[in-house]
């Protein structure tokens, strides 16, 4: 069996190479061959980690999040290994296994941190147990997948009751990954941001299910921050947002970051981010919540956020002359909302890049931007100077921001990214900010890569947002 | 003064639908119609003659049914109102709805309003995918293009249909129908949403509506180029 093992692990790291070696990069090709040699490369390499193995689920925050918790393991002295961005399938878990297993299939690591997609979490979870697993949230994502939101939490919530012995990390602020608490009757550790003065933000937004989980009646918010998150309770029945035993208050935005204070049983301590997004919040109080959870004390877990470096297309920085660019990916309605809000708060003025790709990993229906609040723009053209709008669906995302009220005048359409995003780095605006699909942003980050500089993850491009 | 009426936006907010309301205010407003829009939510009482235009979307499962009972209360009204030239668009399981029945896959069959001469079976398979059709508008082919995502088979019975297929599956994916229409109401499996890049039916909407009122019924061209392009991208890819 160890022999089988071996085998996996060594056809597994031979292709990796090649693959490589071809120009690909192979993420989860390694995983495909080691299970194809010996079906169960994960189970056996799994059972060799020695403290615990952490998931991560849920629509939006998953990379950021696992990412984030890794760098707080990683402080604490903690030897861990995570799964690269987008491979969060099980043929990409099993490749990262492979990856960090020598060639006799043994592996030397206390911790493993995993993104798991949704749809693979029931099929994961059989080859690998965990004792932590952190739910982000639940937004509508792909749409064509019609109407699966709620199947999706069914899946989840399914393959979480059929688990012993674990521990949820959960977003108290949304109904529909709070509920997992109750409803699995697992022990459960929620995460939240208080209420804020004066961050109440955009009403109009497209909200998922406004109903209570437990008895279908509609929730009753008194805030909101984003999308269905905020503060709920449902009127006929005791379901209502659980008290966060990590919650963040006093949020402040400071070069181009986030600060604030989180608080838990025992006290108080403080946040600071160089991660643009208020969404990031959530995921770091995600990883705050599994660092106090394994015991490490506070001083290492914000040192190891602040080691964070923003995955590819996470409000990844660079600079062209001296003009800073940022990349954001962008693959639902509330993730794009967010994105929009980051831009806005950015000071100084500012040159647009819009993707849109209709490959089938960003969802061949492209209606979703329909839902996405772009008539915020349309407030504030005076700091916007430029639109370039790219990708395979190019026209259709000019369309939208015409019919945002953008002026055409300031709208152009270039089908090709290359040309597109030399248009938006040469625009004469301070800052250029670019958002694309899933299937544009590995090529977008290439072509910034080539035609300007990576910024490190403390060089602050940005001056003071107070 | 058009007045618009998005029927249950807070229920039935999926798939970019709302973008047709958009489409159709923004088309009014460039030309100086006064237009203005009213949502109406659950629970809420309708006027249906001080409507112009009434948008009725789709939602998931869930969505649906709260929106069929709450229809339900206003059938008579409404079925008066589609009598009488009011002028609507609805989408996917407003579509439905609009019908007699919707026959599930177990045989069971939940009634419509039965205000249009159609009904809808379940299928096995999701219909899915980019969707091309042509329209007669005023004597005029139009080519639209969308997406549609149902599992239900639609089938027209004395009723004339929307558009003719030309890519994709339409009501059921056989008989090459999509759609229905009757007297002012267009129903349709396009998402997309359908008019912001099919401006020629939006402002035909326009018109019937500003006709309906009695008002009149010529509109000033507007510059379209953006509207084409993006029509004539998914064109392009689907007639090769
Ligand atoms: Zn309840």
């Amino acid at each position: 069996m160890r022999l089988c093992l071996s085998a996996a692990v060594i056809g597994g790291k031979i292709s990796s190479l090649m693959s490589k070696l071809a120009g690909g990069r192979g993420s989860s090709l390694p995983g495909v061959v080691a299970r194809r040699i010996y079906s169960r490369s994960l189970k056996k390499l799994a059972s060799q980690i020695k403290s615990g193995v952490i998931m991560v689920t849920g629509t939006n925050g998953k990379t950021t999040t696992n990412n984030m918790i890794a760098k707080v393991l990683e402080a604490g002295g903690r030897r861990v290994i995570y799964n690269e961005e987008g491979a969060n399938l099980i043929t990409g878990i099993t490749a990262c296994f492979v990856r960090f297993s020598n060639i006799t299939g043994s592996l030397d690591y206390d911790y493993a941190s995993l993104e798991v997609d949704e749809a693979s979490f029931p099929k994961v979870v059989k080859e690998v147990k965990p004792d932590i697993v952190v739910v982000t949230n639940f937004f509508r994502d792909q749409l064509d997948r019609y109407g699966e939101l709620d199947k999706t939490v069914q899946v989840v919530k399914s393959a979480l009751e059929s688990l012993n012995d674990v521990t949820l990390i959960l977003n108290a602020d949304d109904p529909l990954a709070a509920q997992l608490g109750l409803l699995t009757g697992h022990k459960a550790v929620y995460y939240g941001i208080d209420r804020q003065e004066g961050t109440e933000r955009a009403v109009a937004q497209t909200r998922e299910s406004r109903f209570c989980p437990r008895c279908g009646t509609e929730l009753h918010y008194s805030y909101y921050h984003y999308s269905q998150l905020g503060g709920y309770r449902c009127p006929s029945c005791h379901f209502k947002r659980p008290k966060p035993d990590v919650e963040g208050t006093d949020v402040s935005t400071v070069n181009g970051g986030y600060s604030t204070r989180v608080c838990f049983s025992e006290g108080c301590s403080s946040i600071n981010l160089q991660t643009a997004g208020f969404y990031n919040l959530y995921n770091a109080l995600a990883a705050f919540a599994v660092g106090r959870l394994l015991g490490l004390d506070n001083e290492t877990v914000q040192a190891g956020l602040e080691r964070y470096t923003p995955a590819i297309g996470r409000m990844e920085r660079f600079r062209y002359r001296d003009k800073p660019c940022l990349l954001n990916l962008v693959k639902n309605p509330t993730g794009y909302n967010e994105g929009l809000a980051t831009l806005l708060s950015i000071p100084g003025s500012k040159d647009v890049f819009m993707a849109l790709n209709d490959n089938a990993a960003d969802g061949r229906d492209i209606s979703w931007i329909w839902d996405v609040d772009f008539e915020i723009l349309a407030r504030h053209l005076d700091e916007l100077q430029s639109f370039t709008c790219s990708g395979t669906r190019a026209e259709e995302m000019a369309l939208r921001l015409k019919y945002a009220g953008v002026p055409t005048s300031r709208i152009t359409v270039i089908g090709d990214l290359e040309s597109a995003i030399t248009v938006s780095l040469q625009g004469e605006a301070e800052t250029a900010y670019l958002f694309a699909t899933y299937t544009a942003l590995w090529p977008s980050q290439s072509i910034l890569c080539r035609l300007a500089e990576k910024e490190e993850q403390h060089a602050v491009g940005m001056s003071s947002v107070s | 003064m058009l007045s618009v009426c998005h029927l249950y936006p807070d229920l039935l907010n999926l798939y970019g639908d709302r973008g047709n309301v958009l489409a159709f205010l923004q088309r009014c407003r460039w030309r100086g119609i006064p237009v203005k829009l009213s949502e109406i939510k659950m629970g809420e009482s309708i006027d249906f003659n001080q409507v112009d235009f009434l948008f009725l979307g789709g939602g998931s499962d869930r969505e649906q049914n709260l929106m069929a009972a709450e229809l339900e209360k206003h059938r008579d009204k409404l079925k008066e109102a589609v009598e009488n030239g009011l002028v609507i668009l609805s989408i996917c399981g407003g579509y439905q709805l609009l019908g007699k029945f919707y026959r599930t896959i177990n045989g069971e069959e939940i009634p419509g309003l039965g205000i249009l001469d159609y009904y809808t079976v379940a299928g096995e398979e999701r219909l899915i995918g980019n969707v091309t059709i042509e329209i007669e508008l005023d004597g005029k082919t139009v080519k639209a293009t969308g997406f549609e995502n149902h599992g239900g088979r639609t089938y027209l019975g004395n009723i004339k249909p929307l558009g003719r297929v030309l890519a994709g599956y339409g009501n059921n994916g056989r008989d090459g129908t999509e759609g229905a229409r009757y007297k002012n109401v267009f129903c349709s499996y396009l998402h997309g949403p359908l008019l912001p890049k099919n401006p020629e039916i939006t402002d035909h909407l326009i018109k019937l509506a500003l006709k309906h009122r009695g008002m009149e019924a010529e509109l000033t061209p507007l510059d379209d180029t953006l509207e084409n392009m993006a029509n004539e991208t998914m064109l392009k890819r689907m007639l090769k």
